[in-house]
């Protein structure tokens, strides 16, 4: 069933980047209605919507907006267009054909926060969507909506746009901060919270491009109309994207709660495998989210829910609350990446892996080292010399990394654990069978390949510890 | 003064520092690299994670929270409850110890740090015996990023000590983190060097061997090293300093907590500058020169030899035609005592303290910080000797004929003085040529120096002196506090502590302990005031 | 690799690279008044100075860092942290494979083995004529094209083995066909005659 488009309305529009276009379908109205109220009722309006962020994190941007100290004076608004999170792509078909609905939705949160310059913080790599924005925001200058004296309200708002250059932790708000502070991206700890020591130790604001993307239509379409979208907790229309081998990859709208199945085998959506493949594993929000399973594994015959029953998972509902029902961490982007069943599991996790090596910024011990030691270990496995130890050692490490046991700085730790970790326990299945398949001492052979010393010095084999650490290389 | 409970235990501490400050100074051992209490908190080493009690977001009532939380950016509060002794803490210091050694090369038998290294020491208390890496280590190359520094960057730990601490503290920051993730190296900018004059705190600073410094590379294990407490003579700030000898070698200083002088740190200046202690041309021998040429002469008939010949020069005008120099790199109690003995044979005797070396001017750190008050900042005092106050009290307390060694050189030269005793030792040359010209005018001339210098040729008695690691005493510094000073290493051989001289020299029998000898110095110069002795550092802190 | 010691203290002179003209100086000091310190500017001059140079050279590091008022081990440190910026001289093009996973499951490593065996270079490394360099890159947020790769600035969509001929072969593989906005881009040298 094909939803109506709100934020992809002018998808497929000719034209749809220019000012003239956006105005012609009542475009800024909504931050004309904005600017006649007062900052503090579009904060209020905000969290009466529960408009969550759909960065990842789902925090309500109206509560953030909360935590501003009412005495500020100087406050900065950072729009997180650092969209690196594979596979999601919704931010950036948001940029690339309606341009002026961020630069709306940036206006009227800036006018809610006070914000004084608005940054909005683009990876490098959106080369072309640089321009296009460049261009919107020159447009929205010619036209008054930035600059001083907006719509004759005596508010002023200055945006400028400011390039990344290749760094997933720089779309971590504190990580974001920084880099535009002209440092590295190491996030902050908290305390302080941005909204209170931000950007030059001032109060700021972080807000997803498509947060922002919202708030125009809060505004026109109203506070019921936002309500009547979504679920319980999850309220108004989300962006899905859907990639992988799937028939239609793309990104499409709909109110949040749609099952992974719809997505993938809907004719409005992915609209089914290529080839007629079945799915092996579904990743529906995002890398870091976690790992559900596909319909390659039986039905399950219950409504009950359980992750280490080797059962399909592709029910799953995509709002705020279910996927943690099936032991992932949230929604996140709810962009749906699909493996077919003739992908191998092993592969795959050396891929994640080693995302999450190469982008960890290298502060905190567990995460720097945690995830550099699980790519060297799922490449091991890959490459036909794993252990079922090394499986068990891959689970324990995603234990002891994350910002939600308070053991990091920030999330990216949390978002390297919960893949791996979920895989492991997943599919141990196919992992124990590569494993069994290998010949019976190619782990130890290559181990001992990389460390001849160690295991095989005759004047310490008859120590008790030398001994007890060539064991766990047999193990 | 806030109570907290750590592990169960009341503790009271002070207000306004991190919990992991608190617990160090209760004498606990808690693990941590990252942490520093004279820099900037970062919280990224993640080995200090403790368990907070806090209310329940629903119940509000006082439980353990599920998450752990940094020690060393949690501020202390009245009442707060933590604990470090449960199954979580231990689990994440186990992990996190495994984790920093999966890429450490096995470099203990070679590397300086061991014996004084946290990684050994925390893996003993705190990790586990066995490490599970069987993968192929990050290996990081050496780099020489500094005249007086190497870096060994595959045994770095990755606290961000020395990073925070050339950007924080000497303000010159030339050490960076470069890379991302688990290719974070600390390097400095090509053609750029480490090169400031507090650079040797970064070796201090490094809780592993990853920052050497070249002056104590593979000079001594540090087992071997005891460590006695001093203050450097090097200029007048007077840092506390642990002088580190071992066989009566004095192999380096390393600096000592002082909360009202050098904080944590020592200048290069004065953590190098005491190689001129073990110099080969040291005097060793005191001399006597009947006729032309020298003779030894014994120590023990010196004070005798030395009386007699300044009674007789004070006979004719009551002594004023003696005169004393007093170098400002004597101790307070040496200074006092010498200047009894003179007053006592000559009271007109003159008074004089000696030349104070002064190189260049006084360099305050942080850089770039001009107006910056001495409590905040570091600063390398241009005035290069240690006790020119503790003189000045002293001579002042005497009274009488006092001169400045400018007058006392220009009447010399007239031919004024007919009996002087001159202390020197100075580590360099301090005596210009015209200088010496005038000092050959006096007629009985007693050198007590460290290595021989151009009065020798007139002088009629030389006595060696000992070096500062070698005596014990007190030196005031420049703002007038009051420092004592232990005796590291025995004095050279064939040289008696200055101390122990000039106590015999005033009829005293018996051995010098330079704690009574300050003890008498109070009451009868009470201007010197009390001394001040610094805090001691926790335990367990580093 | 304790056994090899890299000496920092002194830098040949070959190696210091191309300096900032004083036409980029004063681009990056149009940056200023963006943002309330001098440091934050760090970034765009990075930009702006990778654009005028073809890569990072010490000698800009140097540049960039008197301009900003830090040291230049700072500017060093920013650099290195990021992806985008060469620490040595690069091709006239880049081509930034996507190599997350998505693009994996498209067929993207088989895309890479055969950059790779075309034009006989292999990940940071350059043409011996100067023309490409090579690099991979996480997920450029083309998932529903993949597998995808940049030339410089233009994105190439859905790209299969038999399509590399032909993209390598434009000349125009990486002009953009859009209106294009030059804040990030090396100043012309010379006053444009109007």
């Amino acid at each position: 069933m094909a939803y109506e488009r709100y934020l992809m309305k002018n998808v497929g529009v000719p034209n749809s980047r220019s000012i003239e276009t956006y105005r012609g379908g009542g475009g800024y109205a909504g931050a004309a209605k904005a600017l006649k109220m007062k900052p503090d009722e579009i904060v209020e309006l905000v969290k009466k919507a529960n408009l969550r962020g759909r960065g990842g994190a789902g925090f309500p941007a109206g509560v953030k907006w909360s935590f501003l100290p009412p005495d500020r004076e100087i406050t900065y608004l950072c729009v997180n267009a650092d969209e690196s999170e594979p596979p999601t792509f919704s931010n950036r078909v948001l940029m690339e054909n309606d341009p002026h609905m961020l630069l709306e939705g940036i206006l009227i949160a800036g006018y809610a926060t006070r914000t004084t310059v608005a940054y909005l913080y683009m990876r490098c790599e959106f080369t072309e969507l640089f321009h296009i924005m460049q261009k919107a925001v020159d447009e929205a200058y010619a036209a008054g909506y930035f600059g001083k004296d907006i719509l004759g309200t005596g508010y002023a708002l200055d945006c400028y746009i400011h390039r990344g250059a290749g760094a997933y932790v720089c779309g971590e708000e504190t990580g974001l901060i920084e880099s535009l502070e002209g440092k590295r991206g190491w996030p902050r700890i908290k305390p302080p919270f941005p909204a209170v020591e931000g950007a030059f130790r001032k109060p700021t604001v972080v807000n997803n491009v498509e947060t922002l993307a919202c708030l125009p239509h809060i505004l026109t379409r109203g506070l019921d109309w936002w309500l009547s979208l979504g679920t319980e907790d999850s309220k108004g229309p989300h962006m899905y994207c859907v990639s992988g081998p799937v028939n239609r990859p793309g990104c499409y709208e709909a109110p949040l709660g749609l099952s992974c199945r719809e997505l993938i085998y809907g004719e409005d959506f992915g609209a089914g495998m290529r080839d007629g493949k079945k799915v092996k594993a579904v990743f529906p929000g995002g890398l870091s989210m976690g790992v559900l399973r596909g319909d390659m594994f039986p039905k399950n015959p219950t409504d009950e829910v359980d992750p280490n029953a080797d059962y399909d998972e592709l029910d799953c509902k995509l709002d705020f609350d279910d996927p943690r029902r099936y032991g992932l961490m949230g929604l996140g982007t709810a962009a749906l990446v699909v493996v077919p069943e003739d992908a191998d599991i092993r592969a795959v996790t050396v891929n994640v892996a080693r995302f999450f090596a190469l982008e960890s910024c290298g502060q905190c011990t567990q995460c720097r080292e945690g995830t550099t030691w699980m790519y060297k270990v799922a490449e091991r496995i890959r490459d036909g010399a794993g252990r079922s130890f090394d499986l068990d050692v891959l689970a324990e490490v995603t234990q002891n990394m994350g910002m939600m046991p308070g053991l990091s700085i920030c999330g990216l730790s949390d978002g390297a654990a919960w893949p791996i970790g979920m895989l492991v326990q997943k599919f141990r299945g196919e992992f124990e069978r590569h494993i069994g398949a290998q010949a019976p001492d190619a782990a130890a052979q290559r181990i001992r390949e990389i460390n001849p010393a160690a295991y095989e010095l005759p004047i310490l084999g008859a120590r008790p510890m030398a001994a007890e650490a060539a064991a766990t290389v047999e193990k | 003064m806030p109570t907290i409970i750590i592990d169960g235990q009341k503790i009271e501490c002070r207000a306004g520092i991190p919990i992991l400050q608190a617990a160090l100074e209760a004498g606990l051992n808690i693990p941590h690299y990252c942490y520093h209490p004279g820099l900037s908190v970062v919280a990224s080493c993640r080995l200090c994670l403790m368990e907070m009690k806090m209310p329940h977001p629903q119940t509000r009532e006082l439980e353990w929270a599920p998450k752990l939380f940094p020690s060393c950016q949690t501020m202390v509060r009245e009442g707060l409850e933590v604990r470090f002794n449960s199954e979580l803490v231990r689990q994440n210091q186990k992990r996190v110890m495994e984790y920093y050694l999966l890429n450490h090369p096995l470099d203990c038998p070679v590397c300086d740090k061991a014996g004084e290294c946290y990684l050994q020491d925390y893996t003993e208390h705190f990790g586990e015996p066995i490490s599970r890496m069987v993968e192929d280590k990050h290996k990081n190359p050496k780099k020489d990023i500094g005249p007086r520094t190497l870096l060994y960057s595959d045994r770095c730990v990755l606290c961000g000590r020395c990073v925070r601490f050339a950007q924080e503290i000497a303000a010159t920051a030339e050490l960076a983190v470069t890379n991302r993730g688990s290719y974070n190296e600390i390097d400095v900018f090509p053609g750029r060097p480490l090169d400031n004059k507090l650079q040797g705190n970064v070796v201090d600073l490094c809780p592993v061997g990853a920052l050497v410094s070249k002056d104590f590379l593979f000079k001594q294990r540090v087992w071997f090293l005891q460590d006695a407490r001093s203050v450097c003579p090097g200029c007048s700030r007077g840092c506390t300093v642990h002088v580190d000898q071992n066989e009566n070698r004095v192999y380096r200083l390393r600096p000592r907590f002082n909360e009202k002088v050098n904080e944590w740190w020592m200048c290069d200046d004065g953590r190098f500058g005491f190689n001129y202690v073990h110099r080969e041309d040291r005097l060793n021998q005191p001399r006597i020169r009947r006729g032309t040429e020298w003779t030894p002469a014994r120590w023990e008939e010196l004070p005798e030899i030395l009386r007699f010949r300044f009674e007789h020069a004070a006979k004719a005008d009551d002594g004023a035609a003696v005169a004393a120099v007093l170098s400002p790199m004597m101790s307070c109690e040496e200074a006092w005592l010498l200047a009894r003995f003179i007053r006592d044979v000559a009271p007109q005797a003159a008074l004089v303290l000696g030349p104070i070396p002064v190189e260049g001017e006084d360099e305050i750190f942080p850089k770039g910080s001009a107006g910056v008050p001495p409590a905040s900042g570091f600063v390398v005092k241009a005035e290069r000797c240690p006790n020119r106050r503790g003189i000045e009290r002293v001579i002042e307390h005497f009274g009488g004929a006092t001169l400045t060694f400018g007058d006392f050189a220009a009447q010399a030269g007239e031919g004024k003085f007919k009996a002087a005793y001159v202390v020197g030792g100075y580590p360099n040359e301090w005596v210009t040529k015209d200088c010496a010209k005038a000092l050959a005018k006096v007629e009985f001339l007693v050198v007590h120096d460290l290595f021989a210098s151009p009065p020798d040729a007139t002088a009629t008695v030389q006595i060696p002196s000992a070096s500062w690691a070698e005596r014990e005493g007190s030196f005031m510094n420049c703002d007038g506090l009051l420092q004592p000073f232990e005796r590291a290493i025995m004095p050279l051989e064939g040289v008696k502590a200055d101390g122990q001289f000039l106590y015999e020299l005033c009829g005293q029998r018996g051995l010098f302990r330079a704690a009574r000898v300050r003890e008498a110095l109070a009451t009868a110069v009470p201007k010197l005031g009390e001394v001040h002795i610094p805090q001691e550092e926790p335990e367990y802190a580093h | 690799m304790s056994w090899q010691t890299i000496d920092r203290k002194t830098v040949a002179e070959d190696k210091l690279g191309p300096a900032l003209s004083e036409a980029v100086k004063a681009k990056i000091r149009t940056f200023f008044d963006r943002f309330p310190t001098k440091r934050a500017a760090m970034l765009p001059a990075l930009h702006i100075a990778q654009d005028a140079i073809g890569y990072v050279s010490l000698q800009a590091m140097h540049g960039i860092a008197e301009l900003l008022e830090v040291s230049p081990a700072a500017v060093m440190d920013v650099a290195t942290f990021y992806t985008h910026f060469w620490m040595h001289p690069k091709g006239e093009k880049v081509i930034v494979v996507c190599r997350s996973l998505t693009c994996e499951l498209m067929g993207g490593k088989t895309l890479l083995e055969h950059i790779k065996e075309k034009l006989g270079i292999g990940e940071h490394e350059t043409t011996p004529d100067g023309k490409y360099s090579l690099m991979t890159e996480e997920c450029l947020a083309q998932c529903d094209h993949g597998p995808c790769m940049l030339i410089n600035e233009k994105l190439h969509k859905c790209v299969r083995p038999e399509d590399l001929g032909r993209i390598l072969a434009d000349p125009d593989n990486d002009k953009l066909d859009i209106p294009r906005s030059d804040l990030f881009d090396a100043p012309l040298e010379k006053p444009e005659e109007s």
